[in-house]
């Protein structure tokens, strides 16, 4: 957001320049406003900004500013109107190129940083093969938009505007490396933060302190986790792992059903909550039917007394029964 | 009822009872409701032995009979009753546990005979019980009969409900059910007389044996219903009675796998004070206040009052939610929180990780992760699960459609169009959980039949060595009684052959594993009953919703 709102002021000259020549002082004014708050700003906010401008000089001024198109009246969350500067970049991108590129490029920015696939491209601007893939190449040598490998499916590629960070969605995060994911990593982490949060239990079991005490000291934040994994120095290969990625192995650990969660209110002030994780027991022992051959046999469906196969006969049964 | 079950009954029946009341039956839960007439006709069975065979299933409450409208009586076997069979070894094991020796067998006797009088009871106790103490001290008949008492008080015996005498031929339609439970419970009084330790027992000892004391019975109380004590008052086990203490077992253990040993103590004390006040079906004990449980915690668990307000605090925060608080209330200079153990989360909980067990050794670690994610989070997509549970896409495909293909999940389709056109249209997976238990009830029902058969067959191979090993052992040891030489003996046990030996050796071992199994697989189809019943319970209230019940942290 920021570098986008950066290159538009650079841009504000030449465009004060074009466009609004015979704009007033106040047309200058709301656009300096509506620059310094890129997601809009509401009526009210703009009345305080201007205090002794009237009102209906300030309707004209935005009318003129609406009509050239260098600002754009949208709805904002709570149904208020805002008046938001318009992109203006498009056209100094763009200068030079047709009319088909610059619907091109409209469809990949509308994308966003998730991508957009060429097969629906085509089917947003109607053009051939061939002439749409020119136009793609030209985007992408003067370095308008790239082309990234999408995880999900490793031929297809998404096209996105040059200057965006891909969404994880489409490079995976830091599971992958090359876009692939890279299981063996993620298995080490689960297991290694496991282990920590079991450590971490084991030695809270043996204090002898009162029950509450001890609970809470088999607790472990993502942070405590996190700081550890660092230390260990497992991220050699120069991946840089976030606190959330690893509240995302966590996570997974919940579901491994080895951890389990509670967030905690009391923590530092300005902080407010915060997830601790502890490491748990399953509550049964393993299921009676898992531990008979029957549990897992493949020909389950098929046997039955006097059949091909019987538990008279069974060899699992007897391989299990002298074992 | 499946097939499984059917099979697995049958096996029960058959073990318990022998051949023809299997066959009877059999017939019986195949075909339904039928009378006495057309069971006689299709299992080609003697009349008086199939009418033997259903007052041995009547008595153990396997078969109901009703009179029909048009007064034909019509014998009904109910499947549930059959297969509660296999857990006997349990009950009788609890009850050793709770009332040791002679309360195991008591329970033995009442289970093995359905219904019995309690002086038919308590003299077969003393007898068992004499035998095996070798007459080194006279065991009195009032251990067995207060040890009884213990068992009626606390309701795992109970008087067979008010019905007409099962042996008569032709009983007349049961109409009256007991109005009150506490009927069922009340003893005769001059039970007490007799029975308790501290009552007239010196006096009582010498008429105390068989037959004198319905006479003296009579003479010695005033009253006319007491006439009636030993000749009409019938008792049976009270199986629901059992199967309440084997849930709180299971909460119990679950608690103390979750916290440690003093929670589950706690929790088991819990239980304990609302045992008799609960019902069967409660999906909670009535609430407890913090005094009472202070008061009721047995005293060598020297947990005083500031680390029980710890633990509780501990147990109501822990994930399982099984204790949770309803109320706070001002006693005093403490705050008291009003504590109930929540068993259907209970329930649910261990049948849960019951189940994730099973899915874990089936499918491996990163299916049950998946499993899991989806009973946390109810309904996912393919996307959603592989980016939760970080596992590649084309492995979380592989995993979720085998366990798709298994039953174990299922998919939703959910169209955002009411045209379900399949552009607009997800499939998010979910479990059903209810669906997997019942499936996993049915696998039970065929491993455990599975189970049974190798043993019988196992049996039957060594049918004839095992018949020497006996005999040999028995003239062994009445030469042994009768004072005879060492090497005599000897002589006689090297019958046995040591091939012969080992295969003993070995049989024993198969047997040994497979009884083991048999129980543990009990267990498991225990856990699955439980939560299936609490299921059923609360199916009504929304039925669409029923298999997330778990969780909504
Ligand atoms: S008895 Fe043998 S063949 Fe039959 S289900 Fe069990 S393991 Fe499989």
């Amino acid at each position: 957001m920021a570098e986008t709102s950066v290159t538009v002021k650079q841009e504000m000259p030449d465009e004060a320049e074009t466009g609004s020549s015979s704009g007033s002082y106040v047309e200058k004014r709301i656009l300096e406003i509506c620059h310094q708050d890129a997601k809009g700003v509401s009526d009210s906010a703009l009345q305080i900004h201007l205090p002794n401008v009237d009102v209906q000089e300030k309707v004209k001024a935005i009318n003129s500013l609406l009509s050239k198109g260098q600002i754009d009246l949208v709805q904002g969350s709570n149904n208020q109107l805002l008046y938001k500067i318009k992109d203006t970049q498009k056209q100094v991108d763009l200068r030079g190129s047709d009319n088909q590129e610059r619907l091109v490029y409209q469809i990949i920015k509308e994308a966003g940083n998730k991508g957009i696939w060429i097969r629906d491209i085509r089917r947003g601007c109607g053009l051939a093969p061939p002439p749409l893939n020119k136009i793609l190449k030209k985007l992408e040598n003067r370095k308008v938009i790239k082309a990234i490998k999408s995880v999900g499916d490793s031929k297809k590629k998404v096209y996105m505007l040059f200057e965006l960070e891909p969404d994880r969605s489409v490079t995976g995060g830091a599971w992958y490396s090359d876009q692939d994911f890279d299981a063996e990593f993620v298995n080490v982490l689960n297991q290694t933060c496991f282990k920590f949060l079991q450590e971490k239990m084991e030695a809270a079991s043996k204090l002898d302190v009162d029950p509450l005490l001890k609970l809470n000291r088999s607790y472990a934040s993502p942070e405590e986790v996190w700081k550890y994994i660092q230390e260990l120095g497992l991220l050699s290969n120069g991946v840089n792992l976030g606190v959330d990625d690893i509240e995302t192995i966590l996570n997974t650990l919940i579901y491994d059903g080895k951890v389990e969660m509670t967030v905690s209110v009391n923590k530092s002030e300005q902080k407010g909550r915060t997830k601790m994780f502890r490491a748990i027991q399953p509550l049964t022992e393993p299921a009676g039917i898992m531990r008979i051959p029957c549990g897992v046999c493949p020909v389950f469906d098929n046997c039955y007394e006097g059949g091909a196969v019987s538990p008279s006969t069974c060899i699992y049964m007897k391989e299990w029964m002298d074992y | 009822m499946s097939a499984a079950a059917i099979r697995l009954a049958c096996h029960l029946i058959q073990e318990h009872f022998g051949e023809i009341v299997e066959k009877v039956c059999r017939f019986l839960l195949e075909n339904g409701s039928s009378q006495l007439r057309v069971v006689v006709k299709r299992t080609n069975i003697q009349l008086s032995q199939v009418k033997k065979a259903l007052c041995v299933l009547i008595s153990h409450g396997i078969v109901a009979f009703e009179s029909t409208k048009v007064g034909v009586v019509e014998y009904t076997a109910n499947i549930n009753h059959c297969l509660l069979l296999a857990r006997y070894p349990r009950f009788i094991y609890s009850a050793k546990t709770l009332y040791g020796d002679a309360g195991e067998l008591i329970v033995e006797e009442l289970l093995r005979g359905g219904q019995m009088l309690m002086s038919m009871v308590v003299e077969r106790v003393t007898e068992r019980l004499r035998r095996a103490v070798e007459g080194s001290q006279k065991v009195e008949p009032s251990l067995a009969r207060g040890k009884f008492i213990q068992l009626v008080e606390a309701r795992f015996v109970q008087r067979v409900p008010d019905m007409p005498d099962p042996t008569k031929e032709e009983p007349s339609p049961s109409s009256d059910i007991p109005k009150d439970e506490a009927v069922l419970y009340k003893l005769p009084s001059f039970v007490h007389d007799i029975g308790t330790p501290r009552g007239k027992r010196k006096r009582e000892d010498k008429d105390d044996e068989q037959g004198q004391k319905a006479k003296r019975s009579r003479t010695d109380s005033s009253g006319e219903t007491e006439y009636y004590i030993d000749e009409d008052i019938f008792w049976q086990v009270n199986l629901d009675r059992f199967h309440q203490y084997l849930r709180d077992q299971e909460i119990v253990n679950a608690v103390s796998r979750s916290c440690d040993k003093l929670g589950s103590e706690i929790v088991r004390t819990m239980l304990r004070m609302s045992e008799l006040t609960t019902d069967k079906l409660a999906n909670a004990t009535a609430p407890m206040s913090f005094h009472e449980i202070l008061r009721a915690l047995p005293g060598n668990l020297n947990l005083d009052r500031n680390s029980l307000e710890q633990y509780l605090k501990v147990l109501t925060e822990d994930q399982t939610r099984i204790v949770s608080k309803v109320a706070e209330a001002g006693g005093g200079m403490y705050i008291v929180g009003i504590l109930f153990v929540d068993l259907k989360e209970g329930s649910v909980a261990v049948c849960l990780s019951c189940i994730q067990s099973v899915v874990q050794e089936r499918f491996g670690s990163k299916s049950h992760r998946i499993f899991k994610l989806l009973v946390l989070k109810k309904y996912l997509e393919q996307r959603q699960i592989e980016s939760f549970a970080l596992i590649p896409a084309k492995e979380a495909k592989d995993l979720l459609y085998q366990m798709f293909a298994e039953g174990y999940i299922s998919v939703q389709e959910l169209s955002k169009a009411p045209d379900h056109a399949p552009s607009r249209t997800y499939y998010p997976f979910f479990i059903n959980l209810r669906q997997v238990a019942q499936k996993q009830q049915d696998r039970c029902f065929k491993s455990l039949a599975n189970l049974i058969a190798r043993r019988k067959y196992e049996m039957n191979e060594n049918k004839r060595l095992l018949e020497k090993a006996q005999r040999v052992e028995v003239i062994a040891n009445s030469f042994r009684s009768s004072g005879a030489d060492e090497s005599h003996i000897a002589e006689i046990e090297e019958m046995i052959t040591p091939s012969e030996q080992e295969l003993l050796k070995l049989n024993k071992a198969r047997m040994a594993k497979l009884e083991t199994s048999e129980l543990q697989l009990d267990e498991m189809m225990f856990t699955l009953e439980n939560f299936l019943i609490y299921q059923q319970s609360s199916i009504s209230a929304d039925s669409k919703k029923a298999k997330g019940t778990t969780s909504n942290r």
